[in-house]
């Protein structure tokens, strides 16, 4: 009766992204359905009507949109499939993971054919189910509290939403209490950074919706029932902040001396320290490191507010989504030794000639070389680690740096008009409004230079840089007294971690990635967590904020509209069920409970795995959607299409395995052709049936993925390891069923997997 | 580190080192024998091309006929780690490997070649060789065995003022696979640091070229030798008596032209040039002429290493 059905196919050209390799008059050729239409742009709202449009002219029964990635798209196409069920609608992703992840055309028709086709015997399989709303828990996370984070914990705040801020260090503030003197385009002149952070920071400080948590990190993440589950770690600080006046007299007792890392170690502080004048938490710190226990600052402390005994304490943290704010850190200059900022004591970087020019700096805002005296020529350098192709280098372009070293050239020639400061650019990168920041400090007799400079060297007192004028094709050396290096933007400690640690998804450089570089430019990967400021790629103050208010303002829509969940999940018979309780010893998920003398499943934390089917003796339960019936179509699908001495393996992998593979593509990488991705709710949910069913029937080989933080992971290994057992017994290479760890971030180890393993089965085929 | 082999390997002779100074050759045996390296050479070998490639000469289809043919003799000796002592042949096989495995229509190119003129026999298979695991220079192989240089050690040549230039066919054209550094390279001065000396580290134009730039040395010579003055002088401002090569051209380029380069610059050099393999075969007390070959050097050896110290155990 099900292959009665009439399924209408929709292939989207995807303004040549799909059509420019995937020959679709051949795709077309190939397909036996009622209808078939195609469009240029069918996410577009014509898309909609030409759909709707055929859902009703050809009476169908089921649709197949051939487009983009379900992950990308299939709201959209659920919504556009009206009046037919959302759920009669099956997405073939023809983009990412096939005209995205290949260049020979005819190879690529062919696998697109199959996984079309594997759609349409899928969507035939598919019944009319109901998605389920719910609701997260409001409060927020804010990881991070440089002024991206600060700005969306206040927007937040504001709109009455509770936040907690958590900063690893022992303020919040940033860099952006750093850097001195921020420039602004329209008045062309430099103002306070600290004057522009500090209102900000008292606001933060006095809003009750925020609670500000420093020395803290994230150290473990969970996401259950739509709630993050955050373990946070926080140092102790051995000050007690509620006594202490931050009065110093603590910090003059201190014998001990240390470079001042917030000073970027131009000078010293003490081992009981307050970071810099405006921190907050308005209290001194102790750095344990260094402290040698001397006792004297317990001594000097009036208000008895110094515990030298200190233990870390781990806080538990509820929460429905997450703005991740954890910034950048600069360019390892170790890895440019060419530029001799190790050797010479006046090869500096922008972030310290930031902190000298600073007046709460090291030498009170004066502009002094490490002798004490004023340079006569500040010669700096653009792209040191940016727009570079050499190794350990990036390729992309940091954003900020030309603004930066116009800012502090300025600063220079304000000061000290004498001094002559020379800019070696690659390009003068000012766009809008900064290019008459620009002009304004070419009249200010600042020097450019077009050329990257080979090296700097120390010739008697003197450093000589060594360029190519590449204007006038001259090789030229140039005397400076103080080099500053415009070091590049990269991803900070903390913003690898947190992306490892919440399985969000990063670029090829490491920052974290939006969900769409157009239109989702603060969401990421993972559905309630958000992204702004330089964790997710270099930017200007002015853009972190604005990209904060923007995150602020998608996680309000979250928590006002609810999250629709996939209605694939268990459900319970009451009248067989006998609340033997077997089900809830089973799931992982502890989705399920005992309430009024019935079993209840929370739809949030229910993935729908199927682990509690087995154990049910009464037969009480059943998974929505018919899910074992579809993947067997979807495999039957898949291998009906296969030619002779084709290669065919198939690849199950969950949402997170799925997004992975979508990022193969999305970043451009390739694998074979044969490699044909299956979408399944739970990899738990692929049966040896499936397995053995796909073996005997065509397939080469079975590649299954699984996040290892899932909790079902051990569970799927086992049940991988007896399917691989049984091909052995049954005579076959169990070489042919693998298993594989898989992860957001590490789209690339999932592409060299999938090369590695059809490499095998080549291998296998040739052997047989 | 990468994976580096000390056995099945072809010691890949070459040109300039033969006919320039055999005694690298000799020193390289005499080192790997003292480790434990399982090297041999064959006859059969030919040139890489190297100088005539960069001259254009020859060109990369050539160039990769030839590779080919040399990959093939090796495998047929049943050695297929191509390990040399030249930059330049590293630099040009590695890219030869790379270039057969990945362009199918190259590799058919040369391999109908082969067939029509009755040398089926040499065909290179996809992959037959793999340009990260089976193409080595020497101080790959010594810097994979440096904990055994240590105790092979016999002479103290740490008195010396010792500085390292690294061949930019080593450093500079296969980044992925070059040891120790690319843009502060020291894989030398770790090895010899295994002998007991400390070199001078960094020093101005560490990482220049040697200005061989192959036919630049004849067609601009006022160019390729104002690269090497800098250099010249830069050894020089630091009192270098020896500097370390890794490269045959490299060492052409400073011994040979030592003299020229101080008469145009007005200024006695004094330093002399060993290659990494000399120095090691040196330290560990290898013969001057049989071994070291010094009579091939034109600043002689022995204008700076005179009375040898036996290192004190």
């Amino acid at each position: 009766m099900r292959d009665d059905l009439k399924v209408g196919v929709f292939l989207c050209e995807c303004g040549g992204n799909i059509s420019d390799i995937v020959d679709l008059d051949k795709v077309r050729e190939e397909l036996d359905v009622e209808f078939i239409g195609q469009f240029e742009n069918l996410c577009s709202l014509n898309g909609r009507k030409i759909i709707r449009d055929a859902i009703f002219d050809h009476d169908l029964d089921r649709v197949v949109v051939a487009a983009c990635s379900p992950i990308s798209h299939e709201k959209t196409f659920q919504d556009y499939v009206k009046p037919l069920n959302p759920y009669l609608m099956d997405m073939a992703n023809i983009r990412e993971q096939c005209s995205w992840v290949h260049s020979d055309s005819e190879r690529a028709t062919r696998k697109a054919i199959t996984l079309i086709n594997a759609s349409i015997e899928k969507v035939k399989q598919s019944d009319a189910v109901d998605p389920i709303y719910c609701q997260t828990p409001d409060e927020v996370a804010i990881i991070g509290g440089g002024i991206a984070g600060m700005n969306a914990a206040l927007s937040l705040a504001k709109q009455g939403t509770k936040v907690t801020l958590i900063e690893q260090s022992p303020s919040i503030g940033g860099h952006m209490a750093k850097i001195g003197k921020v420039f602004s385009p329209v008045k062309i002149a430099e103002e306070c950074g600290m004057c522009l952070l500090n209102p900000i920071l008292n606001e933060l400080v006095w809003n009750e919706n925020i609670e500000v948590l420093t020395n803290t990190k994230v150290i473990e993440a969970e996401r259950r029932a739509g709630t993050y589950n955050l373990i946070l770690e926080k140092s102790p600080r051995y000050i007690d902040t509620e006594k202490c006046i931050a009065c110093g007299k603590c910090a003059e007792a201190c014998e001990v001396e240390v470079p001042n890392d917030w000073n970027d170690n131009l000078s010293m502080r003490k081992a009981i320290y307050r970071p810099f004048g405006q921190s907050y938490p308005e209290a001194y710190v102790i750095d344990m490191d260094n402290c040698s226990k001397c006792s004297n600052c317990v001594k000097a402390c009036s208000m008895k507010a110094i515990r030298l005994r200190g233990k870390s304490e781990r806080i538990p943290l509820q929460v429905g989504s997450i703005i991740v704010a954890t910034g950048h850190k600069l360019f390892d200059m170790e890895k440019r030794p060419e530029y001799g900022y190790a050797r010479y004591d006046d090869v500096i970087t922008q972030s310290e000639l930031g902190r000298i020019t600073g007046v709460n700096g090291p030498t009170k805002g004066k502009l002094l070389k490490s002798n004490g005296e004023v340079p006569k020529r500040v010669v700096m350098i653009q792209c040191v680690g940016s727009r570079d192709e050499k190794p350990d280098g990036h390729k992309y372009c940091s954003k900020i740096c030309c603004t930066v070293a116009l800012k502090n050239a300025n600063i220079i020639k304000h000061k000290y008009p004498d001094t002559d400061v020379l800019i070696c650019y690659t390009d003068v990168r000012t766009p809008g409004m900064f290019e008459k920041y620009y002009k304004h400090t070419q009249e200010n007799e600042v020097r450019f230079l077009r050329g990257r400079p080979g090296e700097v060297v120390k010739k008697g007192d003197n450093y000589i840089v060594r360029t190519e004028d590449t204007l006038k094709g001259e090789f030229v050396e140039i005397e400076a007294d103080m080099v500053v290096l415009s070091t590049a933007m990269e991803p900070s400690e903390g913003t690898e971690e947190i992306a490892e640690i919440l399985n969000i998804g990063t670029t090829e450089d490491g920052f974290i990635k939006e969900s769409h570089p157009k239109i989702k430019p603060v969401a990421t990967d993972v559905q309630g967590i958000f992204v702004c400021g330089t964790a997710h790629e270099p930017k200007d103050i002015t853009d972190s904020i604005m990209q904060a208010t923007a995150a602020a303002a998608k996680v309000n829509e979250y928590n006002y509209g609810g999250v629709e969940i996939e209605p694939f999940i268990a459900e319970i018979d009451n009248d067989r069920c006998n609340l033997c309780g077997e089900c809830i010893e089973r799931c992982k998920y502890k989705s399920m409970s005992i309430q009024n003398d019935e079993i209840y499943i929370d739809p949030m934390s229910c993935t729908g795995c199927g682990k509690c089917l087995v154990g049910c003796k009464q037969r009480a339960i059943t998974v929505n959607g018919n899910i074992d019936e579809k993947i067997m179509a979807t495999i039957k699908g898949a291998l009906s299409k296969k030619r002779d001495g084709e290669r065919m393996i198939l690849v199950f992998l969950d949402n997170i395995g799925y997004t992975a593979a979508d990022n193969i593509g999305v970043n451009r990488l390739s694998y074979p052709e044969s490699i044909h991705i299956i979408k399944v709710i739970s990899v738990n949910r692929v049966r040896p049936r499936h397995i053995k069913y796909a073996l005997e029937n065509g397939a080469d080989g079975v590649f299954i993925g699984e996040f290892p933080g899932d909790l079902m992971y051990d569970e799927v290994e086992r049940k991988i390891q007896r399917a691989k057992n049984r091909l052995q017994e049954l005579g076959e290479n169990p070489e042919r069923i693998t298993f594989s760890k898989v992860y957001i971030p590490y789209f690339s180890g999932l592409a060299r997997k999938f090369n590695e393993f059809d490499a095998k089965i080549a291998e296998l085929d040739d052997e047989t | 580190m990468k994976y580096v082999p000390d056995k099945d390997i072809l010691l890949f002779r070459s040109c300039l080192v033969s006919v320039e100074y055999p005694g690298v050759e000799a020193s390289t045996k005499f080192v790997f024998d003292k480790l434990g390296v399982d090297y041999a050479i064959s006859e059969k070998q030919t040139c890489c091309t190297g100088l005539g490639h960069y001259s254009d000469v020859f060109n990369q289809i050539d160039t990769s006929a030839i590779g080919a043919r040399n990959f093939r003799i090796a495998r047929d000796i049943g050695r297929p780690n191509l390990v040399m002592m030249c930059a330049t042949c590293y630099a040009i096989n590695k890219k030869s490997v790379k270039l057969l495995n990945r362009k199918d229509e190259l590799r058919n190119h040369i391999n109908e070649l082969f067939d029509e003129n009755g040398l089926s026999h040499l065909k290179y298979e996809k992959d037959d060789l793999k340009p990260s695991e089976n193409i080595f220079h020497v101080v790959d192989i010594l810097y994979a065995k440096r904990d055994e240089i240590g105790k092979h050690i016999k002479y103290d040549l740490s008195d010396y003022t010792i500085a390292t230039h690294h061949g930019c066919h080593y450093c500079k054209v296969h980044y992925e696979d070059t040891i120790g550094g690319v843009r502060d390279p020291n894989v030398m001065d770790e090895l010899i640091k295994e002998c007991g000396c400390t070199t001078i580290g960094w020093y101005d134009h560490k990482r220049a070229t040697c200005g061989t730039g192959f036919r630049q040395r004849y067609s601009n010579p006022d160019l390729s030798f104002t690269a090497t003055a800098d250099k010249m002088n830069a050894i020089a401002d630091e009192d270098v008596d020896i500097l370390v090569h890794l490269c045959p051209n490299c060492h052409i380029q400073f011994d040979r032209y030592q003299y020229l380069i101080s008469e145009r610059e007005g200024r006695s050099f004094r330093a002399i040039h060993l290659n990494i393999a000399q120095f090691i075969a040196l330290a560990m007390g290898g013969d001057l002429d049989k071994v070291i070959g010094a009579k091939a050097h034109t600043v002689p050896i022995d204008s700076v290493v005179k009375d040898l110290k036996e290192v004190k155990k």
